[in-house]
């Protein structure tokens, strides 16, 4: 069961380590206002407001999403090694390692586009990078690629550490995982959410980052000798096998935060459950099998390969969101719960992932699918659960840590204007995208139609207010982690 | 040559358990473990085995070269203690051997190498020669010293090799090497997915299922002196 002590001392950090998370954090919050900002250039432009030319706008594009897709991997981890070293046994090395090749990987993708041109978006998706190497050189192409093979090497080697840990303890990853439970048996009470929710990521993340081992390298078999061509809807299956575990990873490895924090802001424990175990054992095979309902539109697939997508899709999330909405709900009623920074935004991410969740399984459902995919009904759905959802959970254990190293409250006027300006801001910005879906707008387009910029230039008010609450919890975090002395003066009581 | 020492690095070498032990008998004990090895990479550099083993591509890459980087692996036994520890100050967690054997296989992954194996007698013997020595024989020293995440990259990079040359081979539309068919070299690639394949299941069985003898490296000694578990949720 999760401590219902606010500032536990399992959870204090060396300096060594302090001085690792505070890169993570601080990287962090400033990639997010640098990716937003590009984001609010993005809409701006779709609004007629401003002129970017298409080239440079793909260029943006494609940083955009390959940024805030890494940054919140990113991040994310850092979420899980916070609260999964309490319960077993991590070398800090391979946590440097995966933020030492994350650094890397984002240098060879920003000289790829910003130096090389590229501009074939995050997805890759081949023959893309090589087909328009007019626009931009095969080097380029193939240093993007490149990026993300040391990304994924980074994020392989703090998994097989984790790994490597819970096998330490547990035995193995199923006994981490909780299955001998699922059927029978006393439930070890302590048998922590965050191991469980770790393994469940490992599991479907390795299998995610093996595929994108074999489409990256293939890519670049593809960019060295363009005369090799491959199956390109066996690559776009493998890129999204990659690329669904890898941004889905980042919700479930952020909703640990919530299992861990939540309990010692209501003052109610949050005991494990069957269902609990049954939803994560679930969500793990389902996430596994779930990305078929990215190819619903390439009639190729075969059709059984498309039921299988929309009828996991429906399943893939929902057992995991169904058991955390009610057990967050029944844990937050009536607990009489203080409302500052970290539990008001772990809210604020149940709604997020909550109502996100919605207009992901109508993208699911095939003959939605038909009409809606290619419209900004897509990005309207991923922005929310993604602004909205994760965001909020990581900026939630962000604030909880300042408050263990300062005497401050952290509920200040400043925050109280900051939280509703986020809030306003992320729904203006992703209902205007959804909006602009349910009136058939094309995505991923760099000029858009008169009819069209109704929509985008309200997105870009609500992107504007994001950015501006985005900045001030940024610096808010950033100066709030690195102006105090480690533990400084720790605050203990719970409530 | 100084006594053989209680060995600290889990090398399996019988003379570092014995302790003080007659270095003639070492030498022999060594000669005897190279021999076997070195024998059978003669035979398999000689007809018959070498026309049967090259004749097709399949032979050649799943059955010959596996073959010979066993063999290699088996000599790690007869590396003397002194020389095995001089080349482990060099290759900490075994990494330094396993980038040695990726290095030395990979021109033995591309058709053109094995084309000219067949064809050039210099090439056949740079196989018979660096495919044991610096494929096998690395892997077996560092395979001992290689702890959890090192083997994992291992599996990991096998496996995605296993998928791309597959598929490469799969989708090539001509043959790659002149001295063998289309039919030949596709059914490589399938074998090669399905190795892969394989060995996906089989190490995905084994880490949810399996037991492990992680020799204690998992817990924390040194916050946990008596060895006991790391402490639960409090």
């Amino acid at each position: 069961m999760a401590t219902m002590t606010l500032y536990p001392d399992d959870e204090r950090l060396s300096a060594t380590e302090r001085a690792v998370f505070d890169l993570y954090a601080v990287s962090a919050v400033v990639l997010f206002v640098l990716m937003m900002l590009i984001g609010l250039l993005m809409r701006t432009a779709q609004g007629n407001w401003m002129s970017i030319p298409p080239d440079l706008f793909y260029q943006l594009l494609s940083m955009h999403g390959t940024g805030m897709v890494g940054t919140m991997g990113m991040i994310t981890t850092a979420v899980m090694w916070f609260f999964l070293r309490k319960y077993v046994k991590l070398h800090l090395w391979a946590f440097v390692a995966n933020f030492v090749l994350f650094l890397f990987g984002a240098l060879c993708i920003i000289g790829a586009i910003f130096v090389g041109n590229y501009g074939a978006l995050w997805t890759f998706l081949y023959p893309l990078p090589v087909a328009l190497a007019k626009t931009w050189s095969n080097g380029a192409a193939a240093w993007f690629l490149l990026g993300y093979l040391l990304i994924g090497v980074g994020m392989l080697l703090f998994y097989l550490d984790a790994a490597l840990g819970l096998i330490g303890r547990f035995g193995n990853l199923g006994r981490a995982l909780g299955l001998q439970w699922l059927l029978s048996g006393d439930i070890d009470p302590d048998h922590p959410k965050t191991v469980v929710a770790s393994t469940m990521v490992i599991i479907a993340n390795v299998l995610g980052i093996l595929a994108g081992a074999v489409v990256l390298v293939l890519s670049l078999v593809s960019a060295a000798n363009p005369e090799i061509t491959f199956n390109a809807l066996v690559m776009k299956n493998l890129t999204y096998w990659f690329g669904h575990m890898y941004i889905n990873a980042t919700i479930y490895m952020a909703v640990i935060a919530l299992y861990e924090l939540l309990p010692r802001y209501t003052g109610r424990p949050y005991p494990i459950t069957r269902p609990f175990l049954w939803s994560w054992a679930a969500s793990c095979v389902f996430v596994i099998v779930v990305f078929p309902h990215h190819l619903l539109m390439d009639y190729a697939q075969p059709r059984w390969v498309s039921i299988i997508g929309q009828v996991v899709s429906h399943g893939a999330g929902f057992p995991v969101f169904l058991v955390t909405t009610w057990g967050v709900l029944t844990n937050i009623h009536r607990s009489g719960m203080r409302w500052t920074m970290p539990s008001r935004l772990m809210v604020l991410a149940m709604f997020g992932w909550a109502a996100g969740i919605v207009p992901a399984m109508l993208d699911g459902t095939i003959a939605i699918n038909r009409v809606m995919h290619n419209t900004q009904w897509v990005p309207g759905h991923f922005h929310f659960y993604l602004l909205l959802g994760v965001l909020p959970m990581t900026l939630a254990l962000l604030y909880h840590v300042i408050g263990s190293r300062e005497q401050t409250t952290l509920d200040s006027s400043a925050d109280r204007v900051g939280f509703p300006l986020y809030l306003l801001g992320g729904l203006i910005f992703t209902f205007a995208f959804l909006d602009a879906g349910r009136m058939s707008v094309a995505r991923r387009m760099a000029t858009h139609l008169p009819e069209w910029r109704g929509t985008d230039q309200v997105g870009t008010i609500g992107a504007l207010l994001l950015v501006l609450a985005m900045l001030y919890f940024a610096m808010r975090i950033a100066i709030g982690l690195l102006r105090v002395k480690p533990d400084a003066g720790p605050r203990h009581a719970a409530r | 040559m100084s006594a053989p020492q209680a060995g600290t690095d889990g090398c399996s070498h019988e003379g570092m358990r014995n302790g003080a032990e007659p270095h003639s008998l070492m030498e022999h004990r060594a000669l005897r473990r190279a021999s076997l090895p070195l024998i059978a990479c003669a035979l398999l550099a000689l007809p018959p085995l070498r026309p049967l083993l090259d004749a097709t591509m399949t032979l050649q890459m799943l059955v010959q070269i596996p073959l010979l980087t066993t063999l290699g692996w088996r000599l790690a036994g007869a590396v003397p203690r002194g020389a095995g520890d001089a080349m482990g100050r060099w290759n900490a967690d075994g990494i330094s051997g396993l980038v040695l054997a990726s290095m030395a296989a990979l021109p033995w992954m591309l058709p053109r190498a094995l084309d000219a194996a067949v064809d050039d007698s210099w090439v056949a013997a740079a196989k018979f020669v660096s495919v044991p020595l610096l494929i096998g024989l690395p892997l077996g020293i560092s395979w001992p010293r290689m702890g959890f995440v090192v083997r994992g990259v291992f599996f990991m990079e096998f496996v995605a090799t296993c998928f791309r040359l597959g598929w490469i081979y799969l989708a090539s539309p001509g043959r790659l090497c002149s001295n063998y068919l289309l039919g030949d070299q596709q059914q490589l690639g399938r074998l090669l997915l399905l190795i892969g394949a394989s060995v996906t299941l089989l190490l995905s069985a084994r880490l949810l299922f399996g037991s492990f003898d992680l020799a204690g490296a998992a817990v924390d000694r040194s916050r946990h002196p008596d060895g006991e578990q790391p402490a639960r949720s409090r």
